[in-house]
């Protein structure tokens, strides 16, 4: 991942998002440690305060449970809890935007539809 | 705990007010940057931290002592600029080993291995480095010390791209491995942003605020749009900086104090909501005029 | 991070090695002084008189090591104003410091600089009358007597009086850096009352304040009594230079 400084998202939020998404490929799975916040700020290249930040917001949404002394642990329902979320907002807000930029180039509701399916199907052919 | 506390310092050269009435404080082992256009007073204040300069009037407490001409704090306090004093007589390689008999931290292989990186010849005088390494090897000095108080005021003068983002990413590394309180000034705030926790805007002596950085990208928000729209909507909200462009649209920097409804609203009416960056926001924070340099132009 | 502790005599101590090294070019400055002030007096120092009566001439010569001292004494003063420069003074803040110690390793620097610079005048002063013996046509070479005393009193003398030049040179510094104006004022006072005393215009005809100042210390016949009466001064020269530059602010 390659990080945005003056991008659309805080720093904290990519890292969380990026987190997130190495849980959801199965790259750190349920019970094992996640980075520690020096970690990320080593491999980030950002201050230690912003990456425990985003552990923080991960912790509070029981994505991430701590262990005193020893770290933060991926808990068991942290993939469902990630799934639901991005279906409810990221998704959600995704196709507003498609909407309304479809909307802009007065792309017709049928025709957005069928952009949709061109693309579905050639995800699931890959 | 504080290791900076500051109440109303005012430092006055003459009639000039440099400091006025600045009150804030740094806990342990952060790392702030200290932010603020040319004249507004960093060096000023970063001096008086460091015990050269003598404060007018108000309180501060580095360490709970009084840092003038106090020598416990300067054996924990190193001050790196891109004016330090060297006796020309010895080699730069000397010079590391006198910094080394004077702090206690002093890491001499780091040092060292900085020297190799950065090619520095050992046998060079301070005086006959060009700008650049001279702020090079003032940051060694400054990284290698190891104080609990280190002071980098406008460190990366003369620093070409490559050498700054070197120099940023050595600090973090070291940092992470002996955590310190470390106030960087710059008025380059894009390239040191991330690496920072906390920020310290100063404008006109005066503090202007002290937050995180991660609320510091969230201050403001900018609105672009037709003219129209967006005054409409800007009205009864707290403008930082405003922009006029041709046909008929305008940027707007607002205080993002708002809610997820007035958002909603702004992106049904077909404007535009982009985040401001940090280094932006002060520019405009600071700005005396609400326009810029284009007012200047525009009188005509 | 915990905090270093510190003692006032280490940092001291530390600063002063670290002057030795790096104030080298002083010494470097002495010795150029002093092979000047060697040359100069080869010519003869006490001036020459000559006598001729039927047939016989009669030249006489003397050749002291007293213009060496002097110049020794005159580059201990410069060497003093010196390190209160903008160049040097504030090099001490770069590493620890406090004024206090600044000074003190300054004081320390100049007193162990005057017994060096002492004890190479001296020695130039016997340099002269070999190379005299050696290379000159001389039919007679009267040298006054030296016991091991003498030689002892003359090298505690002469460290002492540079020592001196080097104390009033220190607050000659220090006051310079205080303000511009200072440093006219001194100016007229070393060279322009001199001046003034001795053109006649004034009442007297000669620098007798710098004469009686002179005669406090040189009038002295006792070693001892010589040796009290400088370090006293010295004292008080640099406890003054101490007292100013205590608060100063460093301007870099």
């Amino acid at each position: 991942m390659i990080l945005h400084g003056d991008g659309a998202k805080p720093i904290y939020i990519q890292i969380k998002e990026w987190l997130e998404t190495e849980i959801l490929s199965g790259k750190i799975k349920a019970d094992q440690k996640i980075y520690s916040q020096y970690q990320l700020a080593e491999m980030y290249n950002i201050n230690p305060a912003t990456a425990a930040k985003g552990l923080n917001i991960l912790a509070e949404e029981t994505i991430l449970y701590k262990k005193r002394g020893l770290g933060m642990f991926v808990s068991n329902e942290a993939r469902e809890i990630i799934l639901m979320k991005r279906k409810n907002t990221t998704l959600k807000n995704l196709v507003r935007d498609l909407v309304g930029e479809a909307k802009r180039l007065e792309v017709s509701e049928p025709a957005l539809i069928e952009m949709i399916k061109i693309a579905n199907s050639e995800e699931e052919n890959k | 705990m504080n290791v900076i506390e500051c109440n109303q310092l005012s430092k006055a050269y003459g009639k000039f007010d440099a400091l006025n009435l600045l009150s804030f404080r740094i806990e342990e082992n952060k790392i702030t940057g200290l932010i603020g256009r040319n004249g507004a007073g960093k060096t000023t204040l970063l001096k008086i931290i460091a015990g050269y300069l003598k404060k007018s009037s108000g309180e501060l407490r580095v360490f709970s002592e009084d840092p003038f001409n106090n020598l416990k704090l300067s054996a924990n306090t190193i001050f790196v600029d891109d004016d330090m004093n060297f006796p020309p007589a010895l080699t730069i390689r000397q010079l590391l080993q006198a910094a080394g008999t004077f702090y206690q931290n002093w890491d001499m292989d780091l040092a060292l291995r900085l020297f190799d990186y950065f090619e520095f010849n050992p046998n060079q005088k301070h005086d006959n480095l060009s700008k650049g390494k001279r702020s090079t090897f003032n940051m060694i000095v400054g990284l290698a010390a190891r104080c609990p108080i280190t002071i980098f005021d406008e460190p990366t003068t003369g620093m070409d791209a490559a050498v700054r983002k070197d120099f940023y990413r050595a600090l973090l590394k070291d940092y992470l491995a002996h955590p310190r309180t470390i106030i960087l000034s710059s008025h380059l705030l894009n390239e040191m942003v991330e690496i920072l926790e906390d920020i310290l805007l100063i404008k006109n002596g005066e503090k202007y605020f002290q937050m995180s950085i991660a609320d510091v990208k969230e201050f403001a928000i900018g609105i672009s749009g037709q003219k129209q729209i967006v005054n409409e909507w800007i009205t009864g909200k707290e403008i930082l900086y405003k922009k006029s462009y041709t046909l008929g649209n305008t940027y707007v920097v607002v205080r993002n104090d708002l809610s997820e409804a007035e958002l909603e609203s702004a992106k049904r009416k077909g404007l535009e909501i982009s985040p401001v960056a940090a280094d932006d926001l002060c520019i405009y924070l600071t700005g005396d005029t609400k326009g810029g340099i284009d007012d200047v132009f525009d009188r005509g | 991070m915990s905090l270093t502790e510190v003692n006032h005599w280490g940092i001291v101590k530390k600063q002063y090695k670290f002057k030795l090294k790096a104030y080298a070019g002083v010494f470097t400055s002495m010795m150029v002084v002093q092979v000047i002030a060697l040359l100069l007096s080869l010519g003869g120092t006490g001036g020459s008189s000559g006598s001729s009566s039927s047939g016989f001439s009669l030249t006489t010569n003397s050749y002291s090591g007293s213009m060496v001292i002097a110049f020794t004494m005159v580059w201990a003063f410069i060497t003093a104003i010196l390190i209160t420069t903008k160049a040097y003074r504030d090099d001490d803040f770069t590493f620890v410091t406090n004024r206090l110690t600044s000074n003190l390793s300054n004081m320390l620097f100049l007193t162990i600089a005057s017994i060096i610079a002492g004890t190479t005048s001296l020695l130039t002063g016997y340099l002269l009358k070999v190379i005299v013996y050696l290379f000159f046509d001389v039919d007679l070479l009267i040298s006054s007597s030296q016991t091991f005393s003498t030689l002892l009193i003359g090298l505690v003398a002469t460290i002492m009086y540079i020592l001196l030049f080097a104390a009033l040179g220190y607050l000659v510094g220090v006051l310079a850096q205080l303000s511009k104006m200072l440093i006219i004022i001194l100016v007229a006072l070393f060279i322009g009352y001199p001046i003034y005393a001795s053109t006649g215009t004034g009442i007297r005809d000669e620098p007798t304040l710098f004469i009686t100042i002179g005669q406090f210390y040189q009038g002295e016949s006792t070693l001892l009594l010589l040796v009290i009466k400088i370090i006293l001064t010295v004292i008080v020269l640099f406890f003054t230079s101490l007292i100013i530059t205590n608060r100063l602010e460093v301007k870099q």
